[in-house]
């Protein structure tokens, strides 16, 4: 089948690919850029467990196709760090203890940054509302909650 | 779960898309937020040769007011979006609760009014992937001869389980389609047909552009019965809006259409008596989490509840 050629914007960095028609960001992420940041674990837009951030947007990068986001900026958990300082959010769910198997957290991270990016000092109530778009099977959701609202302080 | 193979192209107006499909001899799809085709495409409940990408057509990502009374939402507005439109909470609550109540923010911020209301009907042993459908048997809804939930059923049970339609029938919606045979406008409480195997009436090719609201001050309020408070489909809910002396009510998540009832008055008697309409009426099986018992009991109660917001009683 005849593949589709897209220019995507991936962590600061240009990449021109040629992608088949039927191929989610998703698997362009893992499978050809190697950046296993975002999961793949319902597969069906149910857990989050996968999600970038494309234009200042949280998407679930398992819904998406590739050819869609043709001309997108895109950011991944990898691309959160600057000059190998973490980003307050990473600094914050490792202090909070907001990370036990680890499974959901790049999703979990990527939507509350763009919570962080479109609201500074969100509310306890905001950022459980946000949160409750991904799924996390361990920790009970109090660190990661405490996390961002930390994190929401001390970038504000 | 890996997508099947299908070819992509991105359109830039109506005119195109309807071109596009019928180069495809009805073989394609169209894709918008993509929350609901993508998963149905991984099930393999949907196969389409082609998907044809409508985002991009500016004339669908629009909120007007029109001169004569109507809001006019292009289809492809997104939950997200339509939900912070200061219009939609003003004039409209019933809606801005079903929009906020819709699945999570993430897939909000993604999805769109439009494929939210043309969404499939839902079922527990319908929406499983291929091999476990193989593994049961196809029902009528696969194109089977039987339900695989209700034994010796002559029909599909199906429900329909869109949030923003019941509010959008109880503000009295209209949709605006194109298609290869033309436009035409419809209520939208006309589209659902009853019938498992083709639960809307929208022909083939058609693409929803607009839905229209009549413009005019309403209170309301929607009631969900889900499992979780995020991301989950209705199990059923209920829509209500009243302006001026009139109330309209809606019922969806339980069966084929969303049931509409109109009330021409909020008053212990009528809202009573119209509960029990909505007991008799429902006629939930045993395809969701819940038991059909309970969702059928709790149709009334979500309308009371609703009700009780709606004349700010608690």
């Amino acid at each position: 089948m005849k593949t589709i050629g897209v220019t995507i914007q991936v962590n600061n960095e240009e990449n021109v690919l040629q992608v088949k028609p039927y191929e989610t960001l998703l698997e362009t992420l893992r499978e050809r850029l190697n950046l296993t940041g975002a999961k793949e674990a319902c597969s069906m837009g149910s857990c989050g467990a996968c999600t970038v951030v494309v234009n200042g947007t949280p998407v679930r990068s398992c819904l998406v196709l590739t050819a869609e986001v043709d001309g997108a900026d895109i950011t991944t958990v990898e691309g959160l760090q600057k000059d190998g300082k973490l980003h307050p959010l990473q600094e914050a769910f490792m202090e909070k203890g907001a990370v036990q198997c680890g499974f959901c957290t790049s999703g979990m991270i990527m939507t509350a940054k763009a919570l962080l990016d479109r609201n500074k000092k969100p509310t306890k109530k905001e950022i459980v509302k946000t949160i409750s778009s991904n799924i996390c099977r361990c920790t009970g959701y109090k660190k990661i909650v405490e996390a961002v609202e930390d994190a929401g302080r001390k970038k504000g | 779960m890996i997508l099947p193979k299908f070819t992509y192209k991105k359109v830039k107006s109506v005119a195109e898309a309807v071109a596009a499909y019928n180069s495809h001899k009805g073989k394609a799809k169209y894709l918008a937020g993509g929350t609901d085709l993508v998963p149905l495409m991984k099930l393999r409940l949907s196969a389409p040769a082609a998907v044809i990408d409508l985002k991009d057509i500016a004339e669908l990502k629009a909120v007007s007011r029109k001169n004569d009374g109507w809001l006019a939402v292009g289809a492809n507005v997104t939950l997200f979006a339509l939900k912070n439109d200061p219009v939609v909470k003003e004039y409209f609550p019933a809606l801005y609760e079903s929009l906020d109540a819709t699945s999570c923010e993430t897939l909000q911020m993604r999805g769109t009014i439009g494929g939210n209301i043309l969404q499939d009907t839902r079922c527990l042993l319908y929406n499983q992937s291929l091999e476990w459908r193989k593994a049961r048997g196809f029902c009528y809804k696969m194109g089977g001869k039987v339900c695989n939930v209700v034994p010796n059923a002559k029909a599909c049970f199906s429900n329909y389980c869109s949030d923003n339609a019941p509010s959008l029938i109880t503000l009295s919606a209209q949709l605006r389609f194109v298609g290869p045979k033309g436009e035409r406008t419809a209520g939208l409480e006309d589209i659902f047909s009853g019938d498992g195997r083709r639960p809307l009436t929208v022909e083939p090719g058609e693409i929803l552009t607009e839905i229209l609201i009549p413009l005019k001050k309403t209170k309301g309020a929607y009631e969900k019965l889900r499992v979780r408070d995020s991301i989950d489909y209705p199990l059923a809910g209920v829509a209500v809006s009243a302006k001026g002396g009139t109330v309209r009510a809606c019922v969806c998540g339980i069966g084929l259409k969303p049931r509409v009832y109109d009330l021409s008055d909020m008053n212990e008697a009528t809202v009573k008596e119209a509960a029990d309409r909505m007991y008799g009426d429902a006629k939930p099986v045993s395809n969701t989490v819940l038991s059909a018992m309970y969702r059928k009991k709790m149709a009334g109660v979500l309308f009371k509840k609703a009700v009780k917001r709606v004349l700010q009683e608690g």
